[in-house]
């Protein structure tokens, strides 16, 4: 069961990734995007992480994927990209393919010598739970969540000082 | 078969390099942000994954993280898009270098 829905999620992830970098239509590009997180979201309740996966869907596919389709239509620029300059020049694509392929080279070739590495093991009880991730998050990590809660802010007050007009700024 | 760790950790490299391709490729600023979550989002996959393998939630609560460094990413960057726009009418990246020139 695991292993029919791990291929089924992965599959179409990486179908979703693909594509998303291939539409030529940028809120196409965000539907195949949403769908993609969707399946991540499959593969994280897999991966015994239910309150992740939960977290993968609202925070994802509800805020920041409607935000992007929300900025595209705000933006009200041409639906399709120019078709001629959507991509890269030509000339470059040797050196944006080289890194990729190199990767997948070592990491084929890791594989080959160590061979795949299982789980192992059960998990503790209750592990995933909302429970579990609320006692680390506000014990053994609360130094982290306290920290990122001042990024969080001062996105707040980054995108407000970009989106307003600088004489408009209370500080000014 | 059966799906053991490597599995995954190949499933989010393949989605880490997918996303860095398209970053790399495309010329629309919006949908270069979108790669960028992309590939956030095979991070998470193995933070999740290694998680599993130790028994320990710590790497949950960092996907917790990741999220909102993802969420703050596409706040400044789509905030500095529409502002972009304002200004110069498009958000393709061949026309935004004045810099360069």
């Amino acid at each position: 069961m695991e292993t029919i829905l791990f291929w089924l999620c992965g599959a179409l992830m990486v179908l979703g990734g693909v594509m998303t970098v291939t539409q030529r239509s940028a809120v196409i590009s965000a539907v195949w995007l949403i769908f993609a997180f969707v399946c991540a979201a499959g593969i994280f309740a897999i991966l015994d992480a239910p309150f992740v996966a939960i977290m993968q869907v609202l925070v994802y596919v509800g805020a920041i994927m409607v935000l992007f389709l929300f900025v595209i239509m705000m933006l009200q620029g041409p639906v399709l990209d120019n078709e001629k300059r959507r991509l890269l020049k030509l000339p470059l694509w040797p050196a944006v393919a080289i890194p990729p392929v190199a990767v997948l080279v070592l990491v084929g070739g890791w594989i080959r010598r160590t061979g795949t590495r299982d789980f192992g093991g059960t998990v503790p009880e209750g592990f995933g739970q909302p429970a579990a991730v609320a006692e680390l998050l506000l014990g053994r990590y609360l130094l982290a969540f306290e920290l990122v809660s001042i990024v969080l802010l001062v996105a707040i007050v980054g995108a407000l000082a970009i989106g307003k007009e600088a004489r408009k700024l209370p500080w000014k | 078969m059966e799906v053991t760790l490597t599995h995954y950790l190949v499933l989010a490299t393949l989605l880490f390099l997918t996303g860095m391709t398209g970053f790399v490729v495309r010329r629309n600023a919006i949908v270069m942000l979108m790669c960028v979550e992309l590939m956030l989002c095979a991070v998470n996959i193995v933070f999740v994954a290694f998680s599993r393998l130790h028994g320990d939630g710590g790497g949950h609560v960092f996907v917790l993280m990741n999220f909102a460094v993802a969420a703050a990413e596409a706040a400044i960057g789509l905030a500095i898009l529409v502002e972009i726009f304002r200004r110069r009418r498009t958000v393709d990246v061949d026309d935004l270098k004045a810099l360069m020139e």
